[in-house]
């Protein structure tokens, strides 16, 4: 427990949209120093993207669920599409996945923030606490990987392989 | 026409007359040939310009999102890649070139956790693609039909400049030649012929 409060306290908070001020390794290498070898393999465990494998705990019981129907909307969305209906979602609003494909992702990714802060409320210095914050920093670390200029490069890079690298 | 030795006789002339109404007839068909080739490769270059607008179109209409696709999370080259592109032969100005048909793409199917943009960058990129692949059919036909360009006007140059001239010359020489013979004939004729009076006479 009080490895877990050092932990915690000597990792900078997390906003949604700012620039993630701990790289995922980093933390990870915080954590291994920290934590038992058991909370560690659990903490490993975790994933945003899903796939976190059978699970007894009830916090990863919470993600999970969360990030399945999360898929399952998605699915649900793709269906809706070939069908030329609207989509009928479990978690997701209509709302959320409305505009450009990147804005999606962040308003995808943004409910995500929310429902883990409220999975996390109330377990301050917990296991719960210390997973939910690398499944955010997951989330900061992937937002941060959104760049235009890149993007148009992987763009013309498959499009027009000749052109790589003229992208302005 | 210079060291081409010229046979001074009728059917040389006759032989020549009949290269002139050939090459008269011919270089008409060239000429129209050489137009209607110029206008294809004109049309094909105007397709290209507009194609090339639709891909500038396609990808400002994707700018506002194209930071989605440096996503950490997906590799989108893995989903996409083209298998074969479809042409068919054709007949442009009387050259077999081939015209563009459509694409078939290899898409790897998207699993449930893939995120939604994939399948818009993958919408994205086909039609980026496809409009690539006829751009390269299209820059294919004009290379072919500048090819054919070439070749149509130097037989265009060959009848102008040599063949119609050459024989036009060939036969006003052996005409002048013909005709100074006979001259020379019936002067000579007339030369016996007093000299054979002239003998007569005494």
């Amino acid at each position: 427990m009080s490895n877990v409060v050092y932990l915690m306290s000597s990792l900078p908070s997390l906003t949604f949209g700012q620039k993630p001020p701990i790289s995922l390794s980093d933390f990870k290498e915080d954590a291994k120093k920290q934590l038992s070898a058991k909370h560690f393999k659990m903490l490993e465990r975790v994933d945003v993207q899903g796939n976190n494998g059978q699970v007894d705990k009830s916090f990863l019981k919470n993600v999970n669920t969360l990030l399945k129907e999360v898929y399952q909307d998605l699915s649900e969305i793709r269906e809706a599409r070939k069908q030329n209906r609207q989509a009928n979602l479990i978690r997701l609003s209509l709302i959320a996945i409305a505009g450009n494909p990147l804005q999606r992702e962040k308003q995808i990714m943004k409910y995500l923030w929310e429902e883990l802060e409220s999975i996390e409320s109330g377990k301050t210095f917990s296991m719960t606490e210390v997973m939910v914050y690398k499944l955010k920093l997951q989330i900061l670390s992937r937002m941060n990987s959104f760049n235009a200029k890149l993007g148009a490069e992987v763009l013309t890079s498959i499009v027009n392989p000749s052109k790589k690298g003229e992208v302005q | 026409m210079a060291g081409v030795k010229i046979k001074y006789t009728k059917t040389e002339r006759a032989r020549q007359k009949k290269i002139l109404k050939v090459s008269e007839r011919m270089l008409p068909l060239f000429e129209a040939m050489e137009k209607s080739l110029m206008a294809s490769v004109n049309t094909i270059s105007e397709r290209i310009d507009q194609i090339k607008e639709q891909i500038e179109k396609n990808r400002k209409a994707a700018e506002a999102w194209l930071a989605v696709m440096s996503d950490s999370w997906v590799e989108i080259d893995d989903f996409i890649s083209v298998k074969e592109i479809n042409t068919k032969p054709i007949d442009v100005a009387g050259v077999r070139v081939q015209q563009f048909e459509s694409v078939d793409f290899k898409v790897m199917p998207v699993s449930e956790d893939t995120p939604l943009w994939v399948d818009d960058a993958i919408h994205l990129m086909q039609d980026q693609l496809q409009l690539l692949a006829e751009i390269n059919c299209l820059e294919d036909q004009i290379h072919l039909l500048e090819e054919e360009l070439l070749d149509v006007r130097a037989r265009v140059k060959l009848f102008e400049n040599r063949r119609i001239p050459n024989a036009k010359m060939a036969i006003r020489k052996i005409g002048q030649k013909l005709q100074d013979d006979e001259r020379l004939t019936i002067a000579t004729a007339k030369v016996v012929k007093t000299s054979n009076q002239k003998e007569v006479c005494i």
